[in-house]
């Protein structure tokens, strides 16, 4: 266990969820009204049409894949007659269709923010490093499907990246678990844990106000006010006004 | 409950309804399992979620919109609107403006005046907190360090300013870099010391009019305007006027009413039964008062649009008419035949006789005289020519006549020789007794002659050869002639008869035979041919705006603008609108006559204005300058273009403008006293009072003998001598570099010393002026000081050496008005001026007292000798007896060369004066519009309102030390918010007229509108002899209301409204009569491009590029007002921003440019780099670039030039027209703003291509 070893996977990912924690109450306190996509729908939408379903689809099924292989222990899935086999033909098929498709349509969002001008014009140097981030760790995990999980003989990543993760949830950080990992895994681990570092500080917030609720919700919403009088918090010195009691006024 | 209404609702309606695309099963059972997700009551359709509280995010916008107070303001923006309006103000900061909704009722049966504003009025707190705002004073780098150098080699100020503009190599260092940034932060110390320094200097070694001053319309802001003008003017700088320079003044409006401009205001539009917007975009270019128009429709109101594009008013529009640009006049001129035909000799329509009868000069004589082997129409006849008692009478050379109805000539009452004379004093009025003037002396029974008049015709390009010719040819008429006192005459309206080409049976002459003949002049068909419009049109308009005019008695209006009124010859195309007017008996009618556009030139309470920023109550006269012939010269214009003033002359002229270019004649001009020009002469004028005291003599008596024995010239005689150039000029609440400055490459070149683009070779040798020296090296940078004060960066603030931080309109007292309501109004500070800018007020009064400082040790007490212009509405105007200037007269000064008046400059009390109100007032009164003000009892309760300086040479008089003090003032001396003085002045003029007038005002001589009250709402005026419409009762204001219902002269030869002018310089011109004129052929006068040329431009080792030449026109824009506000955020994203020009599909298609295009587009003048807006809307040969675009937006390096490249007025410049420079006679005579050369720039052509779409800045 090298001092390199502890700062990559225990101090990296800590501070990486600290940041990612922290960052993410501070932009809704401090940025409200910056919580947003930065929607480019009203610039561009031919292709946008195509990559942004694609790309999001295929991006919901990644993370669906991950939470199977990463939070779930294996011994789970045995127990409901998941084996080894089956797991493996869905994870790297369901996998590898997942990942052409959300690809393709990073590909495609990337090449119309470049192209499209009033696109390029409201991209900002947070989007491009958040994009960069985001094709490396996807760039990384496909590569390391491809070559171990495809072409090679496989790599058992829930005998040593799922346990370490879980480790990590359970602040019992197993660096051992970690040593033996090919190099791709360990980069596409890493480069995940900037990518969450930095998506407080990107349009990823999103993810966290996706409007699933429209989904159950009427679509005219009117509130009445509640009881406290005025939207205003009452400050100091100043006594709220109240209804002069009628009784009283009638004694005058 | 709210269930109910809406289920009940949805299924009132759900027959008919389709249902929404997302509606279905699904979506309702999505939204039905919400129910469980959430708490809140939802609908039975299942549309609405009614929930309690979770209102915090309210908190967000009610704090966006909470503020402390509301403050009343308005905008000092040259716009017409002066809409009053509610700063609101949180926490010390300016957040938003509201329109004020509180104005006087307009009465019943009318539309009232609220809501009056615009977006860009609604934008402008922007601009106080904006990057453009000028926050601290700057100085031009290089010129600070040169002065910081030369303070520690002279202490002194003024030693240490000499030091460094007498050293050639230093003042190049400074000029040359102006405008090219450098501008660093410096403190009001400084400023203020290098500032005075620079003006005690320039008065001392130059002379105190080489110091001139220039800020516009005075009612957008009468005290920050007067201010500075207060201090020049003690100091004897010389003030430049506007309106002509803007060129918004209608020369034709002194031509024909004898009058600045005076028109209804918008209100009255309402009244009107006919309305023709003529070249006036009203929605974009009035917006606040637009409203009268749009309404006037559902009542009736048919609206008619003459505009060459399609306007945004032609939306609002029944009939669109499209003239070529600049062809107006002809289609003027053909309704005009159609009226005259149909109304006059067909038809005789009573009341347009009569009208034309007792307000025109159409009954007068006019004398016929001999023209080689033709007759011309000569002079007015005037009682001097009539012999015996007539012509013995006082001032008979300006008695006119007419014939009565037994074909006697009589002298009615209300001329001009009626004005002045003690002996007449009753008679001057517009009563004809029991005379009935005919209109023509063919009415008389016993007229059998006539004869034929040559008239000139301006409408074909003159033969080779024949240029110097003006025009190309010549028509001949015949009109019904007498005999009087041995003259052959006629009427003027039997000549406007044969200039309009309406025939009679009998008289001989070339005639139309009828209205789709188009072989002669002034036919339907005939204007078709010149401008487009059908003549079945014309014919229309023309028949309906005169059947209006009878049926409804007089409204029918013409509501004119600036697309007709910026051209060269635009007093010639007024003349023709006004003529249809005044044959119809609109002027002076409620809902009729003309509607100028005037900029906000109506300074309401004008006597107190004029008082306070002339500094009249110390020391008149002021020197008043006209602003166009000022920059002709200062920027040396004059050197590139050498215009033959006979190439503008009638092919019938008498030789007056031979071998003479306009400059020539501005000189003339000058040196007969008609214009006053500053500098004057060419010495200092204190010195020359001082050489006068040496030799014992009376400094008058010395100029015209030194004049005389020549060692004394004009300094128009040699602009460019150093002694002559002005040497620093003040500017305040302008932007001259950035919007009014015709001739931008010359301002930059000349005036400044530095960088520009002007593409003209100078005037080769042969074609210069004849009477103006020409130095062959031409001044680089005759400017040693331009300071400006402002709140935002502009074109001029970038140029300027030294920028003084102006508060904004949110941050003063001032006070308000416009000739489009009938309001006075004020500004109030909202906040403080922050940082550490300062209101005009104050800043002024900081330099006068830094002056002042300076002054004792440098200048002392000393006499000015100021030579003023022979001044319209005093007896000066009867210098020049019928119209014709005399060469054999010695230099009387007042008569034969301006007025030669000798003033003390008590410089080191120049502060103490500025601040304290002076004797004048009182000792000789306040004369405006010959009438003169008595203001003593407004002095004494002004010394309790305002109180009284305690201490000092002037302990006593009434304090004027604050804005509001300043405005309390020029309320109290104004007849428009004092009744006693409207009264007093109303008296006088019932002496000289012998008509009752007061009652317009005497229910009103209790009246006295203060400050506070134009604080807590807008206040009507009260009716004042100070203008010439009323709005006694709650009346709409009407412009000559008083002359038509109460007999009172116009201010005019006749007296009545003119058709006809007869001085000689308008003989030779060719415009005696309404004429059409078409634009200034710039190819033949210059050699420039002919519009419509296209080729094809090989550059080296560049692809061919395609050109064209069109048409370049600057109308008024709908995102700015000038150049203010085309900066402002909300308005550059609510237009496309930046520099554009307009251009028509097929001119955009010949040189291959798609809309949003960079092109350049370029002629003599210089460059101009612009995208292009291709638009529909334009005519093919014509473009627009909207006026104003300053140099502080996008403005990239031009291919064309390399430099930096161009605002509008980098393709246009000055060019001098004769008539305009006419003074000394009746109504062609000057007074400030009234008349004066106007600063034209509609007959400009550009070359466009297209650029290479890599701009660099």
């Amino acid at each position: 266990m090298t001092a390199l070893q502890i700062v990559l996977w225990v101090a990296v990912p800590y501070a990486a969820i600290a940041v990612f924690i922290v960052g993410h109450i501070w932009r809704y306190r401090y940025d409200k009204f910056g919580w947003t996509t930065r929607s480019s729908q009203t610039y561009e939408n031919r292709l946008l049409r195509w990559g942004s379903p694609m790309f999001h689809i295929g991006i919901l099924m990644v993370i669906a894949g991950h939470v199977v292989g990463l939070l779930i222990p294996r011994e789970w899935l045995y127990a409901i007659g998941i084996t080894e086999g089956i797991y493996h033909l869905g994870a790297t098929g369901l996998g590898s269709f997942a990942a052409a498709l959300t690809l393709a349509g990073l590909a495609i969002l990337v090449y119309r923010r470049r192209t499209v001008g009033p696109v390029f014009l409201a991209t900002t140097v947070m989007d491009k490093v958040m994009y960069v981030f985001l094709a490396v760790t996807l760039g990384f995990g496909t590569l390391a499907t491809v070559f171990y999980q495809l072409l090679g003989p496989g790599f058992h990543y829930r005998e040593t990246i799922s346990p370490w993760i879980r480790s990590i949830l359970i602040f019992q950080p197993d660096v051992a678990l970690m040593a033996e990992v090919p190099l791709l895994f360990q980069l596409h681990v890493l480069s995940a844990f900037a990518l969450f570092a930095l998506w407080p500080f990107t349009r990823l917030v999103h993810v966290f106000s996706a409007p699933v609720g429209y989904l159950f919700r009427p679509y005219i919403v009117y509130r009445s006010r509640d009881a406290v009088r005025g939207a205003r918090k009452p400050r100091r010195g100043w006594d709220p006004v109240q209804q002069p009691n009628p009784q009283r006024l009638h004694g005058l | 409950m709210v269930e109910e209404i809406l289920t009940e609702g949805w299924q009132m309606t759900s027959d008919k309804t389709v249902a929404p695309a997302t509606d279905g099963p699904l979506a309702d059972a999505l939204v039905g399992m919400g129910r469980f997700l959430r708490r809140g009551e939802v609908s039975s359709d299942l549309r609405s979620l009614f929930l309690e509280g979770g209102r915090a995010g309210d908190v967000f916008y009610r704090d966006r919109w909470a503020h402390d107070k509301v403050v009343r303001s308005t905008h000092g923006v040259n716009c017409t609107g002066s809409c009053s309006w509610k700063v609101y103000v949180k926490d010390g900061i300016i957040t938003w403006e509201t329109q004020q909704t509180d104005y006087p009722t307009v009465g019943p049966d009318s539309p009232e005046y609220e809501p009056r504003g615009c977006p860009r009025g609604a934008a402008f707190s922007w601009y106080t907190y904006s990057p453009t705002r000028v926050r601290y004073p700057y100085i031009r780098d290089t010129l600070i360090e040169l002065y910081r150098a030369a303070k520690r080699e002279h202490p002194d100020p003024v030693d240490a300013w000499a030091s460094i503009v007498e050293d050639p190599e230093k003042s190049r260092a400074y000029k040359s870099v102006r405008g090219k940034g450098g501008l660093v932060r410096s403190t009001w110390d400084e400023a203020l010391e290098i500032a005075a320094a620079a003006h005690v200097y320039t008065v001392k070694a130059y002379g105190p009019d080489r110091v001139a001053g220039f800020s516009p319309i005075p009612a957008m802001s009468m005290v920050s305007h007067g201010a500075g003008a207060r201090f020049l003017n003690l100091l004897g700088g010389s003030i430049l006027s506007f309106y002509d320079w803007y060129a918004d003044l209608p020369v034709a409006s002194p031509q024909v009413f004898g009058d600045q401009t005076d028109v209804p205001e918008s209100a009255d539009w309402w009244n009107a039964g006919y309305l023709i917007m003529w070249g006036s975009n009203v929605p974009v270019t009035r917006t606040p008062d637009a409203h009268f128009m749009t309404e006037a429709r559902y009542r009736g109101q048919k609206v008619v649009t003459v505009s060459p594009d399609y306007t945004d008013n032609t939306k609002f529009a029944d009939e669109w008419v499209s003239p070529h640009p600049g062809t107006d006049a002809a289609l003027a001129l053909a309704m005009g035949h159609v009226i005259l035909t149909e109304h006059f000799v067909h038809k005789r329509t009573a009341r347009f006789e009569d009208y034309m009868r007792r307000y025109t000069d159409a009954p007068y004589l006019v004398t016929l005289e001999k023209h080689g082997d033709t007759l011309v129409p000569g002079k007015f006849l005037t009682a001097s020519d009539l012999g015996g008692a007539a012509a013995k009478a006082p001032r008979a050379e300006f008695k006119t006549v007419v014939l009565n109805q037994a074909g006697k000539p009589v002298v009615p009452n209300g001329s001009l020789g009626h004005r002045f004379t003690p002996e007449d004093e009753g008679s001057w009025n517009l009563d004809l007794g029991d005379v009935v003037p005919p209109l023509s002396v063919a009415d008389l029974a016993d007229t059998a002659d006539s004869v034929e008049v040559s008239l000139p015709r301006f409408d074909l390009a003159p033969e080779a050869g024949a240029e110097h010719a003006g025009g190309a040819g010549v028509v001949v008429r015949g009109v019904p002639v007498r005999r009087v006192a041995g003259r052959l005459v006629t009427t003027v309206f039997d000549l406007m008869l044969a200039q309009y080409g309406v025939g009679r049976p009998g008289l001989p002459g070339v005639w139309p035979a009828g209205y789709d003949d188009p072989s002669t002049p002034g036919t339907p068909a005939w204007q078709e041919e010149i401008t487009s419009v059908p003549a079945e049109q014309a014919i229309r308009i023309g028949r309906e705006f005169a059947d209006n005019a009878d049926r409804s008695g007089g409204r029918s209006m013409i509501l004119m603008g600036a697309g007709t009124n910026h051209w060269f010859h635009s007093d010639t195309i007024y003349r023709t609108f006004l003529a249809l007017t005044m044959m119809t008996g609109c002027q002076g009618v409620n809902g009729g006559g003309w509607a100028h556009y005037v900029g906000q030139e109506k300074v309401r309470p004008l006597t107190g204005y004029t008082q306070y920023a002339t500094a009249g109550d110390w020391v008149r006269p002021a020197r008043q300058n006209i602003g166009t012939a000022f920059w002709y010269l200062a920027t040396d214009q004059w050197r590139y273009d050498g215009l033959p003033a006979d190439q503008l002359a009638s092919p019938l002229a008498r030789g007056v403008f031979a071998d003479r270019t306009t400059a020539d004649c501005l000189v003339e001009s000058v040196k007969r006293g008609w214009m006053p020009a500053y500098p004057t002469f060419s010495r200092n004028p204190l010195d020359l009072c001082d050489e006068a005291e040496a030799a014992g003599k009376d400094p008058a008596q010395h100029v015209v003998d030194s004049l005389t024995d020549g060692s004394l010239a004009y300094a128009v005689e040699d602009p460019d001598a150093p002694e002559n150039f002005p040497r620093v000029i003040d500017i305040w609440r302008a932007n001259v570099l950035g919007s009014s400055g015709k001739g931008n490459e010359y301002f930059l070149k000349h005036l400044l010393g530095t960088d520009s683009a002007i593409r003209a070779n100078e005037t080769p040798e042969g074609s210069r002026p004849r009477d103006i020296r020409w130095r062959d090296d031409a001044p680089i940078g005759k400017l040693d000081l331009l300071m400006t004060a402002d709140f935002r960066m502009t074109s001029t603030t970038l140029f300027s050496d030294i920028v003084l931080p102006a508060a904004t309109w949110y941050e003063k007292y001032d006070l308000s008005s416009t000739d489009m309501h009938p309001f006075i109004h004020s500004f109030s500070p909202a906040i403080d001026p922050p940082w550490q800018t300062r209101t005009d007020f104050d800043l002024f009064g900081s330099l006068a007292e830094r002056f002042s400082l300076l002054a004792r040790t440098h200048l002392g007490v000393r006499r000015d000798v100021v030579a003023a212009a022979l001044q319209h509405d005093t007896p000066d105007v009867m210098a020049t007896p019928h119209g014709n200037p005399r060469d054999d007269l010695p230099l009387i000064p007042g008569q034969t060369m301006a007025k030669l008046v000798v003033v003390e400059r008590d410089y080191p009390n120049l502060y103490e004066k500025w601040k304290a109100l002076g004797p004048l007032s009182a000792k000789l009164g306040m004369t405006t519009k010959g009438l003169t003000y008595h203001p003593e009892e407004e002095i004494e309760r002004l010394a309790h309102l305002n109180g009284t300086v305690t201490s000092g040479p002037f302990a006593g008089s009434v304090r004027l030390d604050t804005d509001k003090r300043a405005c309390e003032l020029i309320l109290a001396f104004s007849g428009t918010s004092n009744g006693r003085l409207a009264v007093q002045g109303f008296r006088q003029l019932e002496k000289r007229t012998g008509q009752r007038i007061a009652q317009l005002a005497e229910d009103h001589e209790g009246s006295h509108i203060t400050f506070t009250d134009v604080q807590i709402q807008p206040r009507s005026v009260i009716t004042s002899p100070e203008w010439s419409g009323s709005e006694h009762g709650g009346r709409r204001y009407t412009a000559f209301a008083i002359n038509v219902e109460h007999l009172k002269p116009w201010h005019t030869l006749t007296g009545r409204q003119h058709f006809y002018l007869d001085h000689d310089w308008m003989e030779d011109l060719g415009e005696n009569l309404p004429t059409f004129r078409p634009p200034l052929d710039m190819h033949r006068l210059f050699g420039d491009e002919k519009p419509g040329m296209t080729r094809r431009v090989e550059g080296a080792g560049k692809p061919s590029q395609a050109e064209v030449t069109v048409r370049y026109l600057t109308p008024h824009s709908k995102w700015s007002i000038h150049s203010e506000y085309q900066d402002n955020l909300f308005m550059l994203s609510l237009s496309r921003g930046g520099p554009t020009i307009w251009m028509s599909g097929e001119d955009a298609a010949k040189v291959g440019v798609r809309d949003n295009d960079w092109i350049e587009a370029y002629n003599r003048n210089g460059v101009v780099v612009a995208r292009a807006i291709v638009s529909h809307r334009m005519p093919e040969g014509t473009v627009y670039m909207y006026h104003a675009k300053d140099r502080t937006v996008d403005v990239p390096i031009a291919e064309t030039s390399g430099q930096r490249g161009g605002i509008h007025n980098s393709l246009t410049r000055i060019l001098l027209k004769p008539s305009h420079l006419i003074g000394g006679y009746a109504q062609l005579a000057w007074a400030f703003n009234y008349l004066g050369p106007t600063g034209n720039q509609r007959d400009e052509i550009t070359t466009i291509r297209r650029r290479s779409q890599e701009v660099q800045y």
